[in-house]
């Protein structure tokens, strides 16, 4: 009931002895909550939360289901042949197509194939870029050693140092790798020294005041200090490392997901095509799942977990 | 205990903790401390009162070896501790490891744990700072300040942030705690009563200078309702210029 309905129907004792609906000064509010003990908490409160869950359990469906609508539409949309299977392949030719490649091992090599360029390519970019942004973010004589190159450097496209890369490094596992690496680098060190930099100068003066010596106050106060900062570069590392791999790997590869996509590109194999994007858009979802976890792990003082 | 290397004082009696001659500090073309000069005796627990930016903390400061843009002769004993108004414990650190933040020699854990118990907080070592209430987290800031040992404890207003419940609890902690281990304190506050409630002595700062020096001679235990206690307020309130009612007293 709306306020307005509640303020009509609910007669109220008014001086004089009369019954009659509230004044215009009064109004009641209605309230929700139950009187009696409904759930093993007995409160108002814990049919709040049953019902909000509910209430979201729906949604979640509604969700689902907009999804479950597009997929069909999809593979209507494939069926009436308004799009050809060499254009976009109907759900159920991606995932036969998606069986068949796991079947034969194809998927499972070049799945393979790709992680393990992106991995190397974390293990050098990202101990890299914090160790770079400890450096300039200690004292002022490294910042202006190693944030002025580094930021130089920042705004050159990374895609377009490939060719330079290829000439230096030849078409092999080298190139693609390096290029990961310095991709991933820069979102760790500018997210890294941005932190170191941030600090809260009165942990600084409050680690004079207990007498704390520099490799006490790096390890005490400034590590510690740094990680959420690593952590959100490290997310964002993750992306661009799975973006320059499908550049990389679709440039010249001889094998991975990329390499699949050329190959099922030069024979309009569209089911293909999707099958893989669909792994790099499940990869790079799992990883991002991961760094959270990790942060989950390293951060159980922060507040709001 | 800082990096601040204490020349040793040629002609300072044994029994002070603190003398300051002379302290004079400008930040730019404001006098903050136009020459103070100031004693505090071993053991014993001088309050020091003033209006909001009088220049209190400024002492403090200097007395803590964080300011040193100072001039004028300053002797400190070696061993100090600070306990601020925030009580600026490291989030990533669990309690005892805060407590024993800095602290070198033998047995740093269990010296924690005892600080911690003093201070009424047994049992919290593996806590979170984010999971201690105001109160609880500045108890902690002052076993991290006693776990020391300290000469001299220099507090900045430290109960300010807190409600005025928790505040009549940390005054008798600070009693009990400063009994037991007779530091020279310096507390910096704006609060009259707690002054008066807490200190051997009480010290004014008016205009950079210390316009009132004086002995806390209500007997123990101090009340409001003694008549001594409300005699000193009123004189202190008239030299930081507040009437009792809160007008201007001049």
């Amino acid at each position: 009931m709306t306020i307005s309905e509640v303020r009509a129907t609910t007669p109220v004792a008014v001086p004089g002895g009369e019954v009659g609906p509230p004044g215009p000064s009064l109004v009641r509010l209605p309230l929700v909550g139950t009187t009696a003990a409904s759930t093993g908490t007995g409160t108002g409160t814990g049919t709040a939360v049953a019902s909000t869950h509910r209430r979201s359990l729906g949604q979640g469906w509604q969700r689902l289901i907009g999804v479950a609508i597009l997929l069909v539409v999809w593979e209507v949309v494939s069926l009436a042949g308004w799009v050809g299977p060499q254009e976009l392949a109907a759900p159920t030719a991606v995932i036969s197509a998606g069986a068949h490649l796991i079947a034969d091992g194809q998927l499972g090599d070049a799945l393979w194939a790709s992680l393990q360029r992106v991995l190397w390519g974390l293990v050098v970019g990202v101990p890299l870029g914090a160790a770079l942004a400890l450096v300039a973010g200690l004292s002022r004589a490294g910042e202006n050693l190693v944030d002025a190159p580094v930021q130089m450097l920042r705004f050159v496209p990374i895609i377009g140092l490939e060719s330079l890369f290829v000439l230096w490094l030849g078409v092999g596992q080298t190139a693609k790798i390096s290029m990961i690496a310095l991709g991933v680098m820069f979102p760790v060190y500018i997210n890294t020294f941005a932190a170191v930099r941030s600090i809260d100068p009165r942990y600084h003066e409050l680690a004079d005041v207990v007498g704390l010596g520099r490799w006490g106050r790096i390890r005490r106060i400034v590590l510690p200090a740094t990680v959420p900062g690593f952590l959100v570069g490290l997310r964002m590392a993750m992306a661009v490392a799975w973006l320059l791999l499908v550049f990389a790997e679709q440039i010249n590869a001889s094998s991975g997901l990329g390499y699949l996509i050329v190959e099922a590109q030069t024979y309009f194999q569209s089911n293909v095509i999707v099958v893989c994007l669909a792994c790099y858009a499940v990869l790079g979802l799992l990883t991002d799942v991961l760094v959270r976890r990790l942060e989950k792990l390293l951060l159980p003082w922060a507040p709001g977990r | 205990m800082t990096v601040l290397a204490v020349q040793p004082a040629p002609a300072i009696p044994a029994d002070r903790a603190v003398v300051v001659r002379g302290l004079q500090r400008n930040f730019g073309t404001r006098r903050v401390l136009r020459g103070v000069d100031l004693e505090i005796y071993r053991g014993e627990f001088v309050a020091l009162l003033g209006r909001s930016g009088s220049g209190k903390s400024t002492i403090l400061r200097a007395l803590a070896g964080l300011d040193r843009g100072g001039s004028g002769e300053l002797y400190v004993p070696r061993r100090r501790a600070v306990v601020y108004q925030d009580p600026r414990l490291l989030p990533w650190a669990r309690v005892v490891d805060n407590v024993v933040l800095g602290l070198d020699g033998p047995e740093t854990a269990s010296r924690g744990a005892k600080a911690l118990s003093e201070v009424g907080l047994d049992g919290h070592e593996r806590d979170w700072p984010k999971t201690l209430s105001g109160g609880e987290a500045q108890r902690v800031s002052l076993a991290r300040a006693l776990v020391s040992d300290p000469e001299l404890l220099l507090l900045d207003e430290p109960f300010g942030a807190l409600d005025a419940l928790t505040r009549i609890r940390m005054h008798g902690l600070v009693r009990e705690l400063c009994e037991r281990h007779h530091p020279a304190v310096l507390l910096v506050t704006h609060d009259v009563d707690e002054a008066i409630l807490l200190a051997d002595r009480v010290l004014v700062l008016t205009d950079g200078r210390l316009s009132l020096d004086t002995p806390v001679t209500v007997g123990h235990p101090r009340t409001g309702a003694d008549p001594a206690f409300s005699a000193l307020r009123s004189r202190l309130l008239s030299e930081l210029g507040v009437a009792e009612d809160g007008h201007a007293a001049r």
